[in-house]
């Protein structure tokens, strides 16, 4: 409706008004203008939702603004924090977008403004828009004690790249007994398995190379994604449950709950029962509570939770027209923060975008999730769900069916997983950036 | 002033027409098989033209192959990890779709996948032998023309992900899985140890 009688108002106007509104002020004839997208954030949205619109419509002229030349994935990053995958391999770049006709502009987005449907960069550069997809995934609230001089020393790596390497290396330079913190965050966040999945991958590095060390997970959470096949993993694998587990795992409820982290000391403090209980570990692995990416934050897209409310057909904020969040950063309705969601969501997008462009009425959406986690380079399990959207509920994404890898399954079906884990990752990628 | 009258019921009509959608708003449109095929892409690959060497290539197969495997991964017919778990998820209507769209796709052979380090490469060795055991066992009665054919019953086995067809072996050898084409191929199986059966699976994903 909107871009309906924007592209007629144009028309009324003609040409000369219409160069005022194109960007960079280049001078085009109003009635064969294109219709633009921009794409904010280039990665399992944003890229996915990039290079659909082009296959849906290659008439849509489509502008992905990244703020980093490579991509690195979070996906299998857990494998290299354990030692037994090269962070070359998670790297990924936008040359397969272009071929696409893909316009991919490295640069930051520091501004949206969703009345002018326009972009702002830090290179002081102007993008307007027709419909503008966001998918910045996250960032992480302030935290007691974690500023940016502990952040030096405490990593979290829930964002793929350097510290990804650093936190191998902090890893590997522990002493046999030192303890691993892990401190995992309270719902909801990036990647539910994700905490488990380090932990586990953790665990079988320590085995191998440090057997008297162990990991201790300090949990805001009574439960957790996929707990029960990981706890029989980990019963399996590394002793859970017995007095010499490599893992013991601590809910809020038990005293899990981290209050503040203490870099100098390297230490945090949780809270047990009204008192502060202070752990000390030579590498304490902090993930803070996630919130939507700040752009999203500073363009008012996100609720009081930090997270952005979206219409669950389409992914187009409840905030303002026009803007489609996808990702991590949405409010997705019961969908969890995955990569593979993520994929799915921003299909959705470009043919929600392609049909409101055409004047056509969006199609019913279809999502799925895929994901896979390690428990060991050879041990994979899986979580896989299928949703509709009913107008019925459309606070929430109904579930038409979903389920977990089988308990007790065994060993050359866990092996399989494994290998569909990495298969994924090819495929999932290839489809992201080819 | 003429043309700007003229200009101005364009104006008018695309309201109306914008109105009358709004109208429609209600019901959304249909879902469609690209839609619906494009959630199976993280996996299979954009248009089912797979990047993961345990994930198969799906583009090109003949429609009434793929929805019978859908319904035998949705009923627990055919074993699985996760396809099971997802078929479940879509309609008889539903899963047509998906089966035409990625029927309409072209076939690719499978490419390497560099970013892979599990991934099994291919013998040159093995897939000779493999050539052999084909002929002996009888394969090409149904995989005619080294793998490359296809029917409503028969999958094209030639160039897929090698990974791919190592599991499907490895399945049809194992007596815990009851794996339905092991009936079909029950002969040939038993004629061929799992080692032969590995290099079978190296000679179709040479084959183009």
């Amino acid at each position: 409706m909107t871009n309906l009688t924007r592209r007629t108002f144009i028309k009324l106007t003609g040409g000369v008004a219409a160069v005022g509104l194109t960007s960079f002020g280049v001078p085009a004839i109003a009635g064969e203008a294109k219709q633009k997208v921009v794409v904010v954030g280039g990665g399992y949205g944003g890229a996915v939702a990039a290079k659909y619109i082009r296959m849906a419509d290659p008439k849509v002229q489509v502008t992905l603004i990244e703020k980093n030349a490579d991509y690195y994935s979070c996906p299998l990053s857990n494998w290299v924090v354990a030692g037994f995958r090269d962070m070359a391999l998670q790297k990924w770049n936008y040359e397969g977008l272009k071929k696409h006709g893909v316009e991919v502009v490295i640069d930051e987005v520091t501004g949206i403004d969703p009345a002018a449907k326009s972009v702002a960069t830090a290179g002081g550069k102007k993008f307007a828009y027709d419909a503008l997809v966001v998918s910045p995934g996250v960032d992480f609230k302030d935290f007691p004690g974690y500023d940016a001089e502990a952040q030096k020393k405490i990593l979290h790596a829930w964002k793929a790249g350097p510290d990804t390497v650093t936190l191998a290396k902090q890893l590997a330079a522990m002493k046999d007994g030192d303890t691993y913190i892990l401190v995992a965050p309270a719902d909801p966040y990036r990647c539910p398995p994700g905490p488990y999945e380090r932990a586990s991958l953790v665990a079988h590095y320590l085995k191998k190379n440090k057997p008297k060390s162990k990991v201790l997970i300090l949990d805001a959470k009574p439960k957790f994604s996929k707990q029960g096949l990981f706890q029989e993993g980990w019963t399996q694998l590394y002793g859970f449950g017995s007095d010499n587990s490599i893992i013991k795992w601590v809910s809020g409820a038990e005293g899990g709950k981290v209050v503040r982290v203490d870099a100098k000391e390297m230490a945090v403090y949780t809270d047990n029962n009204g008192f502060e209980e202070k752990h000390t570990g030579a590498c304490i692995n902090f993930i803070p509570p996630n919130t939507a990416g700040k752009i999203a934050i500073s363009a008012g897209l996100t609720n009081e939770g930090g997270w952005c409310p979206v219409h669950l057909n389409t992914f187009e904020s409840k905030m303002h027209k026009g803007i489609y969040v996808v990702g991590d950063a949405s409010a997705s309705g019961g969908m969890p923060k995955s990569g593979y969601a993520a994929n799915s969501q921003a299909k959705v997008v470009a043919a929600a975008i392609v049909a409101q462009l055409n004047g056509k009425q969006p199609g019913e959406p279809s999502y799925v999730n895929t994901c896979y986690s390690m428990l060991s380079p050879d041990y994979g399990i899986s979580v896989a769900a299928v949703w509709k959207f009913d107008p019925a509920t459309p606070d929430k994404v109904k579930e038409i069916s979903s389920g977990v890898s089988p308990s007790k399954a065994p060993d050359f079906v866990r092996k399989q997983e494994a290998l569909y884990n990495e298969s994924w990752y090819q495929s999932i990628m290839a489809d992201t950036f080819s | 002033m003429q043309q700007r009258k003229i200009r101005m019921l364009t104006v008018v009509g695309g309201l109306l027409a914008g109105m009358m959608l709004l109208g429609a708003s209600a019901a959304q449109a249909d879902i469609t098989g690209p839609m619906l095929a494009n959630t199976c892409a993280g996996c299979h690959g954009t248009n089912g033209i797979s990047g993961g060497p345990a994930m198969p290539t799906i583009a090109g197969m003949p429609a009434k192959y793929l929805k019978s495997i859908m319904a035998d991964f949705a009923s627990g017919k055919r074993p699985s990890t996760i396809m099971g778990r997802l078929a479940k998820g879509y309609s008889e209507a539903e899963i047509a779709l998906i089966a035409d769209e990625f029927a309409k796709q072209k076939w690719q052979n499978a490419k390497s996948a560099p970013q892979s380090k599990m991934a099994t490469a291919v013998d040159a060795k093995l897939a000779k032998e493999g050539e052999k055991a084909t002929k002996s066992a009888k394969c090409d009665k149904c995989h005619e023309d080294n793998g490359v054919f296809q029917d409503d019953d028969t999958p094209r086995v030639a160039g897929q992900w090698l990974d791919y067809l190592r599991f499907k072996v490895q399945d049809l050898k194992n007596p815990e899985l009851k794996v339905p084409q092991a009936d079909k191929m029950k002969a040939g199986i038993d004629k061929l140890s799992a080692e032969q059966l590995e290099a079978v699976a190296h000679f179709y994903a040479s084959q183009k």
